[in-house]
C-alpha cells in the first residue's frame, strides 16, 4: 500500500538535505536576519536559541582514540518538525518563537500551524530558502500528526493534551516521532534550558581509516621527537 | 626478564633450544624502559670504537654527497615530494590506485578529486631528475599537451586546477596512467622473473646480486595462494637457470601469508600442514636449483607462528644441511633479539648455518595502532626511531659475534649510512671478514650509498627487488613505502644537501641517552590512550605468553562442572520464584550453562517499589560517588574478566575476541560515563537565559529507569544502560534477555560488590509478558532506555504513552538495513576483508552489521568471486576455539527465521557462496554464513539479524539513487564506505542519513567514547550510547 503524504511533509523532506547541509554557522546567518520584526522578547528568544546552538553543536566535535584513524561526532537535523501551541498568551508565543527557532537552527525543517503559526512564518520565510518553514491551518493538523515522515512535533500544551498527542505518535508505525513538550508556559521551564535543543538533533559519527592506503605520517613524527 | 648481556657468552646459544625459546614471547610487550636498559650495554661502543663509528660514517656520507650520480630515482622522488607534504602524500594516493581503476567516470573523477588540492606545478623542473620531471609533467599534463603561460595562467597554485577543469579528460587520464606507469617502472625491477633477470644485469655487472619477491596484497583465497604460489615455483626455476656467473647468486624471498588465506595463529593447524607443504615443495625445488629461500617478516603477530614453521621446515629432510633457507628479523620487535639467539642456537643444534636478513621493520605504525585499538598493555615495538636502531646495533652485535657467526650467515638490510658504517666497524672489531655477512638494500633505494661501498669494498650487497605487474604491486608498495617514508628518515636526509653531515651522524644510543625517557613519552600506552579515563584492556590472543596464562583463567569456568545459578535479584536478596530455566549453550544444546528463576509479577511490583522509595536518597548523593560506583564496577569486570568471557562463550555462543570485546566495551561504558558525570553532574552549569539572567541550572535523576538489553551485547549494553541511569541519580529495574540473563546475574552481581545499594539496582529476569510488559506499563516508570527491535520499540512505546501520565523519555536503539558502498577506487583485498568481517563476524548478530553491500559494476567481477573465496576459508564452529571466525546464533527461533530467508533467497536471487557447517552444527543452532547477488534493495523487506550479506551491483553514475535508496529504507544506522576518492566519501557522507559512517574500513565495533554509536530514523532515538550527550537524557535539567 502506498502511503501518500501530505504536500507539507514532502515539501519539508525535499528541501531538509539543503537546509541541514548549511550547518548551523550557516543557518545561523540567514535566521538572524529575520529577528528584526519579532517583538522584543520573542526576539531574545530566537537569538538566544540561535546562540545556544552556535555553542554547543556548530562544531564538529574530534573523537580521542588510536592513532590512525579520524573520529567525527556531529550533529544534524532529524527531519520535518510540526511547532504548535495550543496555548494562547504572549509567553505562550515566545515559547512558540523558541521552538520554531530552536528546531529550524538545528537543521530541520519547520510546520507551523494557523494564525499564530502564519505570523511566525511570514517573519521568517522570506530570509530561508522556500519551504524551510511552512504553515498549515488548524484544521490539517491532524493529518500532519499522522504522517509517517515527521520526526518530531515541539508543542506548548498542558499536561493531558501531551498524554493525548504522545499516544496518537505512539500509535504510528515506522520512526519513533519525537515530542517535545513544554507544559509550563508561563515560566517556558523546558525551552529556554542550554539542553533543550539536543532534542531536535540526530547525532552522527564518521570514523575515516585514514591509513586505508598506508602511512601515518602523524605517529611517525612523533616517534621521531626529539625532547 | 632475560639478561641480554649473556648473549655475548659463547656457550649461551648451547642452552636447550626449549629454553631459549621460552625467552621469545615474554618479551612481546616488555616495558620498554627496562628493555632498552638491557639491551643498551650490547649496542653501546667504546670511546674509541664511537670516534671510529662517527669518523667512518662521516666518511661514507661526504663521499656519497660527492658522487655525481648519487641520487637514484626514488630516492628523487621523495626529494622532491616529501611524504610530509601534501603533494607528496596525493602523488602516492594516485599512484596507489589509479592503475587499478577500470572506468574512465571513476579514474577522471578520482584524478580531479587528487589533482584539484595540491600545488603541483611547483614541483615542475625543482628536480633534475628525468623521473620526478616525468611525474610532474605527467600530472601537469605534460608541456606538449598544456602550453603554460604565467601572464595568462596566474599562480602556479591555481594553475592546475584549471588546467584540469580545462583539458579534456581523457588527455589528463592518459597522461596520469603514463605518469603512473613511469612509477611502476622504478618501483618494480620486472613485470615477470625474466625481465626482472634482465633488467638487473646493470647491477650485477657492478658487482651487486638479488633477492626477488613477487610481493603484492596477502591471499584472502585459496586460488591467490596458488596463484603465488605457482608465481615463486616460476621464479625459483628462471633464477635457477640463470646464467650469469659472476658475484653471489640471487635468491628468492616469500611473503608467507601470499601462500596462505589463513596464515594466522588461529589457523595454526592449517599452517603447520597446508603453508608447511607448500613452502616444502618450493624448498625442495629451490635446493635442487641451488636457489636459496628466505622467509620475509610480517606482522607482530605473526612472529611465534612463523619461527615454529620455520623450525618445522627447517628441521625437515628437504631442508637439512642445505644451508640456503633463511629468514627475515625485525630489529624493532622487542623480541628480535632472543629470536636470533633461538635461531643460531638451532643452527647450532643441526651443525648448520641460518641466513638471516636483519631488517629494522615495516609495519611501525600499524602495530603500534592495532595494540592501542586492542587495548593491549604494551608494544612490540619500540616507540623511538633511535631506540630501533639501538637494537640493530645490539642485535648486529650479537650476530657478529665469533660464537654466532658459525650459524648465522647475517644480511644487514638498512640505507642508514652511520648503521652501515657502524655495523662494518663491528665486523671489524670482532674479527667477521667480508665473507661472512653481506648488505641488503631495497631496488630504487640507497644507489649511493651501497655504490660507494661495493667501489671500497668486496662485501656482497644483495637488492631486495619486487617483481610483477605494476597494476598489482605499486599499490602495496606504495603503501609499504608512506608507512617508512616520513621526512626525518635517514633516506629523505642522506640525499638533501643541505642538511648537516653532523647531524646525521649521532650514533643511536647517544641519542637515546640523552632522552628524558627511554620510551617515547609522546605515544602512550594502549592504557593511557586518553586524558581522562583509563582505558580498558584487552589480551592478545595471537601471543603465547599473553594468551596461554589468560585462557587458562578462562578454561577453569568451561567445563560442565561450573553451573551458573542466577535468580531475579530484589533488594539485594535473590529471589525464588520456582519458575526456573534452563540455560543451554547456543554451540551444542546438550551442554548447559545453568539455570535461572524467571521473575514473576509479584517480583516486578516489588522491585519497583523498592526502587521507587529508594530513588530520593540515590538522586540526592553526590554525582561523584555515583561515579565512583561505576569505576569500582569497571575494576570487578576486570577482575572477573575470565567468569565473563566464560559466560559469554557458554551462555550466548560469542567467540574468543567478541567475548573479549564485550568485556572490554562494558568497562568503558562504566569508566566513560563515570568521568562524563564528574563532569557535568557533579556542580550546577551557570548559564544566562534568553532575558539575560544569569541562572544555575542542574541534571538530576528523573526517578525509576526500566532498562531492557538484547542478548547480542549481554555484558556491555546490559550494564551500559545501567550505569548510564545509575550515575545520573536514577534507580534502576533491568530486565536483561531471557538467551542471556546468567551473566547479567552476574553483572548486577558486581554492581552491588561495587557500591551501588541494593534497593537501588534490581534485576528482573524473565519474558516480556510477565516481566517487559509491567515495567512498561507502571505508572512509576520515568524513563526507559531499550536496545532491541524495531517492533518492539514501537511496542514499548505504546505501552508507556497509555500509561496516562505524562510522557518519559524512550531511549531506543533499533535495527538498520546496513550498507557499504565500494567504488572502483578501492582496493579489491581491503574490501573483502572488512565486508567478511562486518557481515559475518559475531554470526552477524551485531545492529551494525553489513547487510547488503553495493559494489559498482565495473570492479564486481573481480570483488565477488574474491567474497566467495573469503567465505570458503572461513571457519564455523566451537566459539570457544581460537580458529573459529564464526561461532552459532542465538537460538532455534533465530536459526529457523534466518533459514527461511535463506531459503527464500535461494529461489529469488543468485547463491555466491555459503561457507560450510561443522559436523556437529545439529547439536547446537548454526547458520552458515551465506552470500547472494540482488538486483535491489528492494527485495529485502526487513533486516535479517544473522550472517547472510546481500550483493548489489551499481553503476558509478546511478551513486546518488542508491543513497536515496539506502535513506529511503527509513533505517539510518551504519554506512561503510570504501574509496579512494576523498570528493566521494565526502559526498556519500553529506548524503547518507545515517548515524554511524566507517571510511575505508568495515563497520563493526564502536568503541565507546571514540565512536559514539547509535542511529536515526527507524534505527533509534538517539542519543549515542558511549557519546557526550547520552547522560544528559536520562535526566531533567532544573533551575536552582
Amino acid at each position: 500500500m502506498t502511503i501518500v503524504q501530505p504536500i507539507q511533509i514532502q515539501v519539508a523532506q525535499k528541501v531538509f538535505e539543503s537546509w541541514d547541509k548549511i550547518g548551523v554557522n550557516g543557518r545561523a546567518e540567514k535566521l538572524l536576519n529575520t529577528l528584526v520584526s519579532f517583538s522584543n522578547e520573542e526576539k531574545k528568544m530566537a537569538a538566544w536559541q540561535i546562540n545556544n546552538a552556535q555553542k554547543e553543536i556548530a562544531e564538529t566535535r574530534v573523537m580521542p582514540g588510536p592513532t590512525g584513524e579520524r573520529n567525527e561526532l556531529s550533529n544534524q537535523g532529524r527531519g520535518p518538525f510540526l511547532c504548535m501551541s495550543f496555548v494562547e498568551s504572549d509567553k505562550a508565543k515566545v515559547g512558540l518563537v523558541g521552538q520554531v527557532f530552536t528546531a529550524l537552527i538545528a537543521g530541520n525543517p519547520v510546520i507551523t500551524v494557523g494564525p499564530t503559526g502564519q505570523e511566525i512564518m511570514d517573519l521568517i520565510s522570506p530570509f530561508v530558502p522556500e519551504g524551510v518553514i511552512q504553515n498549515i491551518a488548524e484544521s490539517a493538523q491532524d493529518s500532519l500528526i499522522e504522517a509517517n515522515h515527521l520526526a518530531g512535533i515541539a508543542t506548548l500544551c498542558d499536561p493531558m493534551q501531551a498524554q493525548l498527542l504522545s499516544q496518537r505518535l505512539a500509535a504510528k508505525g515506522g520512526l519513533i516521532c519525537q515530542l517535545i513538550e513544554e507544559v509550563d508556559s508561563e515560566n517556558l521551564s523546558v525551552i529556554a534550558k542550554p539542553h533543550y535543543l539536543l532534542r531536535f538533533v540526530t547525532e552522527r559519527t564518521v570514523s575515516n581509516n585514514t591509513t586505508a592506503i598506508g602511512g601515518n605520517a602523524t605517529l611517525l613524527e612523533l616517534g621521531s621527537m626529539n625532547d | 626478564m632475560f639478561k641480554a648481556i649473556e648473549v655475548l657468552q659463547p656457550n649461551f646459544i648451547q642452552r636447550p633450544l626449549n629454553e631459549l625459546w621460552q625467552l621469545i614471547s615474554p618479551l612481546y610487550k616488555m616495558d620498554e624502559e627496562k628493555w632498552l636498559k638491557e639491551l643498551l650495554p650490547l649496542a653501546k661502543p667504546t670511546d674509541e670504537a664511537l670516534a671510529d663509528h662517527t669518523n667512518a660514517a662521516s666518511k661514507l656520507i661526504a663521499e656519497v654527497r660527492n658522487d655525481d650520480d648519487s641520487m637514484s630515482m626514488i630516492d628523487a622522488l621523495l626529494l622532491e615530494y616529501s611524504l610530509d607534504t601534501k603533494e607528496g602524500i596525493l602523488l602516492m594516493c594516485l599512484a596507489e590506485a589509479l592503475m587499478r581503476v577500470p572506468d574512465k567516470e571513476t579514474a577522471d573523477a578520482f584524478i580531479k578529486d587528487r589533482l584539484s588540492v595540491a600545488d603541483w606545478a611547483s614541483h615542475a623542473k625543482n628536480s633534475d631528475s628525468f623521473f620526478v620531471n616525468a611525474s610532474t609533467w605527467g600530472l601537469l599534463l605534460t608541456g606538449k599537451i598544456v602550453t603554460m603561460d604565467e601572464n595568462q595562467d596566474g599562480t602556479p597554485a591555481n594553475l592546475v586546477n584549471r588546467m584540469v577543469n580545462r583539458v579534456s579528460e581523457p588527455v589528463i587520464r592518459k597522461a596520469m596512467n603514463q605518469a603512473m606507469k613511469i612509477m611502476g617502472h622504478q618501483f618494480v625491477l620486472g613485470r615477470n622473473i625474466t625481465e626482472a633477470l634482465s633488467r638487473g644485469k646493470s647491477y650485477r655487472d657492478k658487482g651487486y646480486t638479488y633477492s626477488f619477491d613477487m610481493l603484492g596484497e596477502a591471499a584472502l583465497t585459496a586460488a591467490d595462494a596458488d596463484k603465488y604460489l605457482k608465481s615463486y615455483e616460476q621464479a625459483v626455476e628462471s633464477v635457477g637457470k640463470d646464467t650469469y656467473s659472476k658475484g653471489h647468486r640471487p635468491t628468492i624471498s616469500i611473503k608467507l601469508s601470499a601462500l596462505h588465506p589463513r596464515y594466522e595463529v588461529g589457523c595454526e593447524e592449517r599452517v603447520m600442514t597446508e603453508l608447511f607443504d607448500s613452502v616444502k615443495g618450493l624448498i625442495t625445488k629451490a635446493r635442487a636449483l641451488n636457489v636459496g629461500i628466505t622467509i620475509d617478516a610480517e606482522e607482530a603477530d605473526r612472529l611465534e607462528l612463523s619461527l615454529h614453521l620455520f623450525e618445522k621446515l627447517y628441521c625437515d629432510e628437504a631442508t637439512k644441511g642445505w644451508g640456503l633457507f633463511g629468514i627475515v628479523v625485525q630489529a624493532y620487535s622487542k623480541r628480535a633479539l632472543p629470536v636470533l639467539v633461538w635461531l643460531a642456537a638451532l643452527a647450532k643444534q643441526h651443525g648448520d648455518r641460518v641466513p638471516v636478513r636483519l631488517v629494522k621493520g615495516a609495519y611501525w605504525d600499524s602495530e603500534i595502532k592495532l595494540c592501542q585499538q586492542r587495548g593491549i598493555d604494551g608494544y612490540p615495538v619500540y616507540t623511538r626511531k633511535e631506540s630501533t636502531d639501538v637494537s640493530y646495533l645490539a642485535c648486529a652485535h650479537f650476530l657478529l659475534s665469533e660464537h654466532t657467526r658459525a650459524n648465522i650467515f647475517p644480511q644487514f638490510a638498512s640505507h642508514n649510512a652511520h648503521t652501515i658504517a657502524t655495523i662494518n666497524c663491528i665486523a671489524t672489531q670482532l674479527g667477521a671478514t667480508t665473507k661472512e655477512f653481506e648488505f641488503q638494500r631495497l631496488h630504487g633505494m640507497g644507489d649511493a650509498l651501497y655504490n660507494r661501498l661495493i667501489k671500497d669494498s668486496d662485501i656482497c650487497v644483495r637488492i631486495y627487488a619486487p617483481v610483477g605487474s605494476h597494476k598489482d604491486l605499486l599499490p602495496y608498495l606504495v603503501r609499504r613505502l608512506l608507512e617508512n617514508g616520513a621526512n626525518s628518515s635517514f633516506v629523505h636526509r642522506l640525499i638533501d644537501a643541505s642538511y648537516p653531515i653532523a647531524d646525521l651522524i649521532d650514533h643511536p644510543v647517544t641519542t637515546l641517552e640523552s632522552r628524558k625517557s627511554l620510551a617515547n613519552p609522546h605515544i602512550s600506552l594502549p592504557s593511557s590512550l586518553f586524558d581522562d579515563r583509563k582505558n580498558s584492556f584487552g589480551p592478545n590472543i595471537e601471543i603465547g605468553s599473553d594468551w596461554a596464562p589468560f585462557k587458562a583463567k578462562i578454561d577453569v569456568f568451561m567445563g560442565q562442572d561450573t553451573q551458573w545459578r542466577a535468580f531475579p535479584i530484589v533488594g539485594g536478596e535473590k529471589v525464588e520464584t520456582g519458575h526456573t530455566h534452563a540455560v543451554l549453550s547456543p554451540y551444542d544444546h546438550s551442554e548447559s550453562a545453568g539455570q535461572i528463576d524467571w521473575a514473576d509479577t509479584t517480583t516486578v511490583t516489588k522491585a519497583i517499589d523498592l526502587a521507587e522509595s529508594a530513588f530520593p536518597a540515590w538522586s540526592t548523593r553526590p554525582a561523584t560517588e555515583r561515579a565512583d560506583c561505576l569505576d569500582k564496577m569497571a575494576d570487578l569486570m576486570e577482575e572477573n574478566y575470565a567468569e565473563l568471557m566464560a559466560l559469554c562463550h557458554r551462555e550466548a555462543g560469542k567467540t574468543i575476541q567478541d567475548s573479549i570485546d564485550e568485556v572490554r566495551e562494558a568497562v568503558d561504558f562504566c569508566r566513560y560515563y563515570a568521568q562524563q558525570a564528574r563532569s557535568h553532574f557533579a556542580t550546577p552549569a551557570t548559564y544566562t537565559d534568553f532575558l539575560g539572567q544569569e541562572k544555575h541550572a542542574k541534571l538530576n535523576g528523573r526517578g525509576v529507569f526500566t532498562c531492557i538489553s538484547p542478548w547480542n551485547f549481554p555484558l556491555a549494553i546490559f550494564t551500559g544502560q545501567i550505569v548510564a541511569a545509575l550515575v545520573v541519580g536514577n534507580t534502576v529495574v533491568a530486565k536483561p534477555a531471557e538467551q542471556t540473563s546468567l551473566i547479567a546475574f552476574r553483572a548486577i552481581e558486581l554492581l552491588h560488590q561495587a557500591g551501588v545499594p541494593a534497593d537501588v539496582l534490581h534485576l528482573l529476569p524473565g519474558d516480556g509478558a510477565t516481566v517487559g510488559a509491567p515495567l512498561t506499563s507502571d505508572k512509576r516508570i520515568a524513563g526507559l532506555a531499550f536496545t532491541g527491535s524495531t517492533g518492539t520499540a514501537q511496542l514499548i512505546n505504546r505501552t508507556l504513552a497509555a500509561r496516562g501520565v505524562a510522557p518519559v523519555p524512550i531511549i531506543a536503539e533499533t535495527g538498520g538495513q546496513n550498507a557499504m558502498l565500494v567504488d572502483s577506487t578501492s582496493l579489491p583485498e581491503q574490501v573483502v576483508r572488512d565486508a567478511v568481517r562486518s557481515a559475518f563476524a559475531s554470526a552477524g548478530q551485531r545492529c551494525s552489521a553489513l547487510r547488503v553491500l553495493f559494489v559498482q559494476e565495473d570492479i564486481a567481477d573481480r570483488v565477488i568471486p574474491m567474497i566467495k573465496g573469503a567465505m570458503q576459508e572461513q571457519s564455523v564452529g566451537l566459539p570457544y576455539l581460537h580458529s573459529t571466525d564464526v561461532g552459532p546464533v542465538i537460538d532455534k527461533k533465530a536459526q529457523t527465521m534466518l533459514l527461511e530467508h535463506i531459503e527464500h533467497m535461494t529461489k529469488e536471487a543468485k547463491l555466491i557462496a555459503q561457507s560450510e557447517l561443522p559436523a556437529f552444527a545439529n547439536k547446537g543452532t548454526y547458520v552458515a554464513p551465506t552470500a547472494f547477488e540482488i538486483a535491489s534493495i528492494d527485495q529485502l523487506t526487513d533486516e535479517k539479524f544473522g550472517p547472510i550479506l546481500h550483493v548489489v551491483r551499481y553503476k558509478a553514475r546511478d551513486l546518488d539513487k542508491i543513497i536515496d535508496t539506502i535513506n529511503n529504507s527509513g533505517f539510518g544506522l551504519t554506512l561503510g564506505v570504501h574509496s579512494r576518492n576523498e570528493t566521494t566519501c565526502a559526498r556519500i557522507a553529506s548524503r547518507a542519513r545515517v548515524g554511524n559512517l566507517y571510511i575505508n574500513r568495515d563497520q563493526v565495533g564502536a568503541v565507546v567514547g571514540v565512536q559514539p554509536f547509535g542511529g536515526q530514523g527507524m534505527s533509534g532515538t538517539g542519543p549515542k550510547a558511549g557519546g557526550p550527550h547520552y547522560l544528559q537524557r536520562f535526566a531533567i535539567e532544573q533551575d536552582l
